[in-house]
């Protein structure tokens, strides 16, 4: 035993050593990575440990942070209860619209590919464009105004479904579903480009081998030949859904107001701001942070090795 | 069963169109579908015109008889019926027009030779659908353009109509007059975004490119380590960093400069992402000959590899202009004269009622300079994203 253990000891450091000498030789390697790598770890990696770090202190910016254990998770999961509704409204919202959002790019993408060339790209920018338009869905706040005037309720009154016009963005009742309706909108990002781009790449020949071998509808194609040979751009596609979907911030400030009523539209990452940038109280600001971390990393790492199973 | 092998002249055969031709005449697979004809075509869609057809009739002769009982003096008949009937009307209108146009082009521009494995019903309904959602997806961008075009009175009109009666620009010029009004100047604002948009995506591009470079063609000790903890980085980005980053800033004294928005907008992951997978795609002899000439490495990166990445710092640019330009740094930037184009317009729609007419106008500027730059650079980003695979 005592040997085998000095084998792995010697093979580690024989490897330790071929490595570095092996990055001694591709020192200009690491000089090309260094700037990157410097920017990426102050503003991508060290906010993660930092915000791990804060979220066991009392900090405020102007003292320095207090160590305080675990007082503020517990606050967050005893006392806060806006804290919870945050979290329901934020799975909610990421529940719904992640995967339909998904699913929907990845079912358009595949619809419009035989379009002919020219209508494709038309109908690519009507569908990408919700996404890329700024704040355009400031446009929902007059199509859902609490008023007689608000478009939906016009339209709902003339048809007389509704006797009275109902406040689609202020009573708690209906905020969340306009809210999802216009996040479902501007689902179709960049994992949608990626499809689109992927399913044009999709070797022409496997089509036509699949066809001689007995496929005989597009959705046996699909499921055969389309999906398994679009697995990279479905892993990617699930990464940029998922982190869009628990990222929801600026749709419910703008429609349902920063506080909603109830904070029946509060999701965590508007919790976030409140405490971070209104209130300043770092610590309990970046206690939310490594919470939405850790979803999001969780549920990222679920969804890859769920889709690594797809067509194998 | 009738051997009917090649009913229509195929433009080129491919060798699955052989095989396949060869099977049915050994009567290995039974040829059971019928290519479309023109006729099925013509059928169906006078079936459709006719429906769109008389639903509109119906709408408007209802239309018709409510409005002269209104200049008669009569009451409006407030009933459910006459209503929904004219909406129906209104939307199948709409919805079915632009379904049936698009089919139409479909199958007029369309290759004549139908693929393999789709059915003639199945391509109907995908039309239709694209059709409905593609004027669904449009409708608030279109509404947002139209509003931005009316008269206040009209903003304000019951029943709302989408597009305006009496076109008019007073709300841009409206704009104008209060940016120019502001308390720091409307120009200020232009330009602080104009730099932290130029700067940004600039830094962001070489470096990003620098270090894709590296990351996708030497195979050094850390780098595929590197490269995962960035691919874990898209998975997080965004808010979840924005806490720390202004301590992080605050003591780094960047707190309301530039250097706050720009600085993390280098190293956003996305940039180095796509362009390593795209870089992936270049020929490692072409980085090898230039090597055997002599090159160094930043030569070889800068005239061989540069140039030939073209599609991808396209892309990197338009996603870090988008994101720059649409940033309104509320958070980071204090000082009013420091301040973004997207902040400035964003108080202008907090505006109000009385502001109702240059917020949908504001609205309009912000989304089409996104919107613009993509459809000019498509065909770049498509070709990029075609790498943009996440591989086991």
């Amino acid at each position: 035993m005592k040997s085998l253990a000095a084998n792995y000891i010697t093979m580690k450091r024989e490897r330790l050593h071929y490595d570095w000498e092996k990055a001694k030789r591709m020192k200009m390697c690491y000089l090309f990575l260094l700037p990157y790598a410097l920017l990426f770890f102050t503003f991508f990696i060290l906010p993660i440990a930092s915000s791990i770090y804060f979220s066991f202190t009392n900090y405020n910016i102007l003292e320095p942070p207090k160590f305080i254990g675990l007082q503020n998770y517990i606050n967050l999961v005893l006392q806060d209860e806006v804290f919870l509704t945050a979290v329901r409204n934020t799975l909610v919202i990421a529940v719904i619209t992640g995967p339909v959002g998904y699913i929907l790019s990845f079912l358009f993408a595949w619809f419009i590919n035989e379009l002919p060339r020219w209508l494709r790209t038309l109908a690519v920018v009507v569908f990408y464009a919700p996404s890329i338009a700024g704040n355009a869905f400031y446009i929902f706040s007059i199509i859902f105004r609490g008023d007689v005037y608000g478009y939906l309720n016009s339209i709902l009154v003339e048809l007389a479904l509704i006797d009275a016009p109902k406040l689609w963005l202020l009573d708690p009742n209906l905020m969340m579903p306009v809210i999802i309706i216009v996040i479902l909108w501007m689902s179709m990002g960049t994992g949608f480009l990626s499809f689109v781009a992927g399913l044009q790449g999709v070797d022409r020949s496997m089509y036509e081998a699949g066809y001689v071998d007995g496929i005989r509808n597009r959705w046996q194609e699909l499921y055969y030949i389309t999906l398994p040979s679009m697995k990279p751009m479905l892993l990617f596609g699930a990464v940029m859904s998922i982190t869009s979907a628990f990222n929801v911030c600026d749709v419910p400030r703008a429609l349902a107001g920063y506080p909603s009523t109830d904070y029946a539209a509060r999701t965590i990452v508007t919790h976030l701001f409140d405490y971070g940038f209104s209130r300043f109280e770092m610590g309990y600001a970046s206690a939310i942070a490594t919470v939405l971390f850790l979803l999001m990393i969780l549920c990222n790492k679920a969804i890859q090795s769920m889709l690594r199973k797809v067509g194998t | 069963m009738s051997m009917n092998p090649t009913p229509y002249k195929p433009a080129k055969r491919t060798r699955g169109d052989i095989l396949h031709e060869q099977m049915v005449l050994r009567g290995e697979i039974v040829e059971n579908k019928e290519p479309v004809s023109h006729k099925k075509f013509i059928i169906i869609s006078s079936i459709i015109m006719a429906l769109l057809i008389a639903v509109v009739v119906v709408s408007f002769v209802r239309v018709d008889a409510v409005e002269s009982a209104a200049l008669q003096g009569l009451e409006l008949p407030k009933d459910a019926a006459y209503a929904s009937i004219y909406m129906v009307g209104k939307v199948a209108g709409i919805v079915i027009g632009a379904g049936y146009l698009f089919f139409a082009l479909i199958h007029v521009l369309a290759p004549k030779r139908r693929k393999p494995n789709r059915s003639f019903w199945g391509d109907l309904g995908i039309y239709l659908m694209l059709a409905i959602v593609a004027v669904a997806m449009a409708f608030p961008l279109v509404f947002s353009i139209a509003s931005s075009l009316k008269p206040l009175d009209e903003l304000f009109r019951f029943p709302p109509k989408v597009f305006p009666q009496h076109v008019t620009l007073d709300n841009f010029s409206d704009l104008f007059v209060t940016l120019s009004q502001s308390y720091v100047p409307f120009s200020r604002y232009l330009v602080n975004t104009v730099f932290i948009t130029f700067v940004g995506t600039f830094g962001h591009l070489f470096i990003a490119s620098m270090a894709a470079f590296v990351l996708a063609k030497y195979d050094f000790p850390g780098g595929k380590t590197f490269f995962s903890i960035v691919v874990t980085a898209l998975m997080f980005s965004g808010y979840v960093t924005g806490i720390p980053n202004y301590v992080i800033m605050s003591k780094l004294k960047m707190i309301d400069t530039y250097w706050a928005v720009i600085l993390p907008a280098f190293a956003a992951p996305i940039g180095l992402f796509l362009m390593k997978q795209f870089m992936e795609g270049l020929p490692d002899a072409l980085i090898e000959a230039a090597h055997l000439d002599g090159a160094s490495e930043m030569r070889i990166f800068w005239s061989i590899v540069m140039p030939n990445v073209k599609p991808a710092w396209l892309t990197i640019i338009i996603f870090s202009v988008q994101s720059l330009w649409n940033t309104n740094a509320a958070t980071v930037i204090y000082s009013e004269s420091k301040k973004t184009l997207v902040y400035a317009l964003q108080q202008i729609q907090a505006g109000g009622v009385a502001r109702a007419g240059q917020a949908a106008a504001v609205t309009v500027i912000v989304m089409l300079v996104p919107i613009t730059i993509f459809v000019l650079s498509q065909s770049n980003i498509l070709e990029t994203m075609a790498s943009s695979g996440l591989k086991d």
